[in-house]
């Protein structure tokens, strides 16, 4: 900072403002998971809120009333699309058909980005409709990053692969999650979608440090972070996505502003749905501690 | 132990998740205070349950017709019977009338599957795909020379459904939370959409109106509608009764442009 006033004679805005804070190029800023609860409420008191996630899967239906107000709310912000069906990591063939609805969908909804979980969903035919862990070796980062370029290819733009929770771990893996992930958007060329509450539920399960996982993980391949809430059980910890984001995951967001910088932002929450304006609420604090951490740790 | 291949790892997986089979166990990590068994049993809990969840959101007055135990009983036999082979669960339970009709105790009341073929066809209707709505005006400003010649087409979330009980009664009374009659057998038809406010709406056929249908489904035209009309009803005014038709299929938001 250029002079040497004292830093409480600063706003925190002011001192944002003097900050060398970098705003990345595709900034969205702080958003929420739309869910169809909120459908109704989000149309007519049109929040003060930067952007929308989308579940790609629920849009993926040839009419009705849940697309015709997805187009309308469309109209009204930006929005990126997530799936939980491509299966990247799936000894399967990548599912063309999916791919072509998803292809559709980004088409008629112009999305900021697609997004996709790195894990595999169902193999020989079989669907688990769960987000399932790869084994971190060089077979599994093969099959993955030259499958991520066949979707690449199609959709003829990058996708973002999003860390899951876990709740076990493989023999055959060879290295630390952090490291196939970063390998995989290295070599592939697509984007980190780091859910920090991902990141916190696997650390508790698995007993590493998450500061690690954060340290490990290339700063400008990061472009939108998850936050989330789980279920503590004392020995393990499960993704629910049911509770207003956790202490420690707050925390554990804080480090990750130190590490990456300003990225955009979102909570997601899937089940237990409050209304609208209790998840505002949340985004309006993670919005908070972003300036704060960013203003502060500037000095 | 030689090192398990990926496409081994995701077929032992599956195994487990489906059929309990347990050989993915030796290939999972020990450490920390849960053990292997205690950690591949929350994918199997999270997979029943996700499983469930969808049956009971899908079928929400099938739930309530069975009871809880009953419901328990054919999600545990439709889940081992049918692993899903879909992309989406949104189409998890398409097989459920079917199953509901082939296993026991559930065949012996085959107005079970009929309800939950009548809970699919819902929402079949819900998301079907849109299409513009022939109208009132529309249909007046069409010369009259043209009528008979004209061919009429279904809104793409219409769908007819033939049922041999009184399953949709049924399905009304525990929606309104009231004990359902007695289950009797009785053909009935019944149509199914999505109308002009995009909510899913039914009601029930005539015979003649059915028939009616059944006619425009194959491709007949106005004038051919016209002639079964008059094979089945002698000294009417058969073109009355033919606009009455029409005018309340253009109302219910059923027919379409071309
Ligand atoms: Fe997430």
């Amino acid at each position: 900072m250029a002079n040497n006033q004292p830093i409480n004679h600063l706003t925190r805005e002011l001192l944002l403002s003097l900050s060398d804070v970098v705003v990345p190029e595709h900034f969205l800023g702080f958003g929420l998971g739309l869910r169809t609860e909120h459908f109704q409420d989000v149309l007519n008191d049109k929040p003060n809120i930067d952007w929308f996630e989308v579940v790609s899967e629920n849009f993926m239906v040839d009419g009705g009333k849940p697309k015709h107000y997805l187009h309308s709310i469309r109209e009204l912000y930006p929005m990126v699309m997530h799936g939980v069906s491509l299966s990247i990591g799936s000894t399967d063939p990548l599912n063309f058909d999916y791919l072509r609805k998803l292809k559709v969908l980004s088409n008629e909804l112009q999305p900021e980005w697609i997004s996709d979980h790195l894990c595999w969903t169902g193999a020989h035919e079989k669907n688990s409709h769960d987000l399932l862990p790869l084994p971190y070796n060089d077979e599994a980062l093969t099959h993955v990053c030259q499958r991520v370029e066949q979707v690449q290819d199609f959709l003829g733009r990058p996708i973002l692969l999003e860390n899951v929770s876990s709740y076990l771990s493989y023999k055959s893996s060879e290295m630390t999650e952090w490291q196939f992930f970063n390998e995989v958007a290295r070599r592939s060329g697509c984007e980190i979608l780091l859910d920090i509450n991902n990141i916190y539920v696997s650390a508790r399960n698995h007993h590493f440090n998450p500061q690690d996982y954060l340290n490990g993980i290339t700063k400008d391949k990061v472009k939108q972070f998850h936050l989330a809430g789980h279920s503590d059980y004392g020995d393990y910890v499960i993704d629910t996505h049911d509770h207003p984001v956790a202490d420690p995951v707050w925390q554990l967001y804080q480090q990750a502003l130190i590490r990456f910088g300003l990225i955009s932002t979102m909570i997601e929450r899937d089940d237990n749905i409050p209304p609208l304006v209790d998840l505002l609420a949340e985004v309006d604090t993670a919005r908070k501690i972003a300036q704060q951490t960013l203003g502060l740790s500037n000095e | 132990m030689s090192k398990l291949s990926l496409h081994s790892l995701q077929q032992q997986m599956m195994n487990y998740l489906i059929d309990d089979k347990a050989d993915i166990a030796q290939h999972v990590v020990e450490h920390g205070s849960i053990n292997r068994t205690a950690r591949l049993h929350i994918y199997k809990n999270a997979y029943r349950m996700r499983l469930k969840e969808t049956i009971e959101n899908d079928h929400q007055m099938l739930g309530m017709y069975l009871g809880d135990d009953l419901f328990e009983q054919m999600v545990s036999g439709y889940v081992t019977a049918y692993p899903s082979n879909k992309t989406s669960l949104r189409n998890f339970a398409d097989a459920l009338p079917n199953f509901l009709a082939n296993h026991t105790p559930f065949k012996n009341h085959p107005i079970i599957s009929e309800l939950a073929h009548f809970e699919r066809l819902l929402m079949v209707a819900f998301d079907a795909k849109d299409a513009a709505r022939f109208t009132r005006q529309r249909l007046l400003e069409i010369p009259h020379e043209q009528w008979p010649s004209l061919v009429f087409r279904f809104h793409p979330s219409v769908q007819i459904a033939a049922f041999n009980f009184n399953t949709v009664e049924t399905w009304q009374a525990l929606k309104q939370q009231h004990a359902p009659e007695p289950a009797k057998h009785a053909a009935n038809v019944w149509l199914l959409w999505r109308n002009n406010e995009r909510l899913t709406q039914f009601r029930s056929l005539s015979q003649q109106e059915h028939s009616l249908i059944s006619l425009m489904l194959s491709g007949d035209n106005f004038a051919q509608l016209c002639e079964q009309l008059l094979s089945q009803s002698s000294d009417e005014d058969i073109s009355q009764l033919a606009l009455n038709y029409l005018l309340s299929w253009v109302d219910d938001g059923i027919l379409i442009n071309q």
